[in-house]
């Protein structure tokens, strides 16, 4: 009986042994076949998957904490293809929400890409059409489940990822730019600073097996960015423009308020604008790239607002004091050109307040020719003519002075540059150079980023001063002038309780064949309250309808933005001030 | 000559083990050599386990990041189109509040007031730790522990630096 049982014991063992080995041989057989080095490329290849993570693009604030660019969620809708067994049903489904055609989606699905497993069937769905599909989805899953049949959205897949957005709508756009659907940023802050915002991509090698995932490092968000721009100052600038525009008949506009001390544009409005949410307009708005912001990347001829300058220019170069005087006979032969003022008449004899009170152009050329062409293009080079300001922001163009020794220049452009034909500027441009009459002497770079956030921490950005190309007391003398000759004038660029100093700009309009006496660019620049000034502000309208002349429309949009500027940064009337400087 | 063969004989059979007892012997063997295996194999699939969960917890959990920071971006950016300047201006208009006009706005001189800087210009020291580093104990299993002790170098000494 024992011997028996040891047998079937033997027996069993030597089975169970026998199958042992043989998973062992088989196990050998494997590693060592052909096809080994087949099985461990394959493991090799799905052992990681190499991830790219995107930061969240920075966000975007105003001076006071508006946001002005963030992120919102939108949706990836795809289809897995061979686990999609109602294709139709989806195509319904999708088409349906998304106003497509079901046919179109379902030929899509149904001709796929060779190699597409997955395929994409809409991006950019905003979130509550995605939640809706969701839905639809989750009811259809429910149903299945009751009925124990495969649901008929199966294979439906919503990837979330974020899109820009723009809560403010077209607010400071020629200021914001924009960023497409490949996440660059194009024009203003979000081309400028795109590299920061945007952040660093990571590429990182994940791998599937569970038991050896691991740290994922973090990945550092964009730059936040705070601008220099006040949304509430914004916002009354581009209704005024807006109103301007309509009022008197300009093509365009543009108007920039900057803080003169430090810098910061506090606002900056141009036309047109555009819903930066529905940047895929950009084609039908611009003609060209120097169309987003005519503030930076349109230069023009200014005509008379360039004659501070060249005040300036003569006072601090000793040419003139305040009390020189000229006598005004209405014509002036210069290299063989005669100059003659804006309204063809002879002024008599006049001092440095009544040529820029009357805009005297003979009184320009006298002082242009007195300075010699060395001084006088020496001094506007250190105002900066010609040159980039260095604003932060993308596009901006130098604009054109001519200099003696260019092929183009002539010895009229003395005459002429001095009362601003012959030479383009930027509005920015001539504000940068107005700073350093309206500060002191010392010129200011503009800027529009007041601090950058990363990682909790704040990076201020600081006040860059542009060099001082006048001497305080030529910026103390020129200041008083121009008050003088605004409230002389009556001008209606004036703000009742506050001293402001400025000065209008009719210029005609250059054209292949000359000057076109019926179109004009209408300016104005100034600054207040005088004994400490707050804000400079540039008014350009284009071709204005209503009237040519700077005195007419672009004095009282000035006036306006004042005003406006005033009450929304709470700067207090003159004599209110002084009390509280002399308690 | 018989006692002596006695003797050795006696000798023998009390020293030698019995057939089973040896047989006996190598079965514990064996039986604690297996079952030495299966508390390896026991430790290796404990551990192998853990890490997977702990793996499946990490992914889980980086995917509800990216998911709750989705939703902060998005519930921050409508927060910012309700309090929208457009928004907000018709809000006040059906209010029946004004803009405010020129002479209307009284200046008040308080000495020593100072206006509340905005708080996105204070700064907010947010600390954010880096995703805490995992010692290779929690996720190696016993085999790659053995292998790269196996690997691993025996110690040198110090390489000497040559300027």
């Amino acid at each position: 009986m024992r011997q028996e049982y040891a047998w079937r014991s033997l027996v069993l063992a030597g089975f169970l042994g026998f199958i042992g080995i043989s998973i062992i041989l088989q196990i050998v057989r494997i590693q060592n076949s052909t096809e080994a080095n087949t099985f461990r490329q394959l493991t090799a290849d799905y052992a990681n998957v190499t991830e790219t993570f995107y930061p969240d693009r920075g966000e975007i604030y105003d001076r006071n904490g508006h946001l002005l660019a963030g992120n919102k969620t939108v949706y990836e809708l795809s289809v897995d293809l061979k686990n999609a067994p109602d294709k139709n049903a989806i195509a319904l489904a999708v088409g349906v929400q998304l106003g497509l055609n079901p046919d179109d989606l379902y030929n899509r699905m149904a001709n796929p890409p060779e190699g597409i497993q997955n395929l994409v069937l809409a991006d950019n769905v905003d979130s509550d059409r995605a939640a809706a599909l969701q839905q639809l989805k989750t009811a259809a899953d429910a149903k299945a489940k009751e009925s124990g049949t495969t649901s008929s959205l199966d294979g439906l897949g919503f990837w979330a990822h974020p899109q820009r957005s723009y809560p403010e709508g077209s607010l400071a756009s020629n200021v914001l730019g924009f960023v497409n659907l490949t996440r660059r940023g194009y024009f203003g802050i979000e081309e400028k600073y795109n590299d920061l915002l945007a952040g660093n991509k990571v590429n990182i090698v994940v791998p599937t097996d569970p038991s050896k995932a691991g740290d994922i490092p973090r990945i550092p968000n964009g730059t936040t960015l705070v601008l220099t721009i006040n949304r509430d100052l914004q916002a009354a600038t581009e209704q005024i423009l807006d109103e301007s525009l309509t009022k008197y008949g300009a093509q365009n506009g543009t108007i920039v308020i900057m803080d003169p001390q430090t810098g910061e544009i506090l606002a900056l409005a141009a036309s047109p604008r555009m819903n930066l949410n529905q940047n895929e307009n950009y084609g039908d708005i611009f003609r060209n790239a120097a169309e987003y912001d005519r503030a930076i990347s349109m230069p023009y001829e200014p005509g008379s607002v360039i004659k501070i300058l060249t005040t300036a220019a003569a006072l601090d170069s000793g040419t003139v004091v305040p009390s020189s005087t000229y006598l005004d006979t209405g014509e002036l032969l210069i290299g063989g050109a005669t100059i003659r003022n804006w309204d063809n008449q002879a002024w008599g004899v006049q001092d440095i307040t009544g040529c820029l009170q009357h805009s005297l152009n003979i009184c320009m050329a006298v002082l242009s020719d007195k300075m010699g062409a060395q001084t006088y293009y020496g001094y506007m080079n250190r105002f900066g003519l010609g040159r980039l300001t260095g604003i932060d922001l993308a596009g901006e163009a130098a604009g054109r002075l001519k200099i003696p020794g260019d092929s183009d220049w002539y010895p009229v452009d003395l005459a002429t540059n001095a009362f601003g034909q012959g030479v383009s500027v930027t509005p920015i441009q001539l504000m940068t150079a107005a700073s350093a009459i309206a500060n002191k002497g010392r010129m200011v770079t503009p800027r529009v980023l007041l601090a950058m956030l990363r990682d909790g921490r704040r990076y201020n950005s600081s006040t860059q001063y542009a060099g001082s190309p006048i001497k305080a007391e030529t910026a103390q003398t020129l200041n008083q002038i121009l008050a003088v000759s605004l409230e002389k004038e009556a001008s209606s660029a004036l703000v009742p309780g506050y001293r402001i100093a400025g000065k209008t700009g009719t210029a005609q309009v250059p054209t292949e064949f000359g000057y076109d006496s019926t179109a004009t660019n209408a300016s104005f620049i100034g600054w207040g309250p005088l004994d400490d000034p707050k804000f400079l502000i540039y008014v350009w309208l284009e071709k204005p309808s209503s009237s040519i002349w700077g005195s007419e429309t672009a004095a009282p949009v000035f006036a306006e933005a004042a005003r406006q500027t005033i009450l929304l940064l709470n700067i207090p009337p003159d004599d209110i001030r002084n009390q509280i400087a002399k308690p | 000559m018989q006692n002596v063969n006695y003797t050795v004989n006696h000798f023998v059979h009390a020293y030698k083990q019995a057939p089973w007892r040896i047989q006996r012997q190598w079965i514990g063997a064996f039986l604690l050599g297996i079952f030495g295996l299966t508390l390896a194999a026991m430790l290796y699939l404990d551990i192998t386990s853990q890490a997977s969960v702990a793996g499946r917890n990490i992914q889980d959990m980086t995917a509800q990041i990216t998911s709750i920071q989705l939703a902060n971006s998005d519930l921050q950016n409508r927060l910012a189109e309700i309090t929208s300047i457009s928004a907000m201006k018709e809000r006040a208009l059906a209010l029946g509040y004004q803009p405010i006009k020129e002479g209307q706005m009284e200046y008040v001189i308080v000495p020593g007031y100072a206006a509340p800087k905005p708080s996105i210009l204070t700064a907010s020291i947010v600390l954010k730790p880096a995703a805490p580093s995992q010692p290779a104990q929690y996720t190696q299993s016993l085999f790659e522990w053995l292998d790269e002790r196996l690997r691993t170098p025996p110690s040198t000494s110090m390489i000497g630096i040559t300027q």
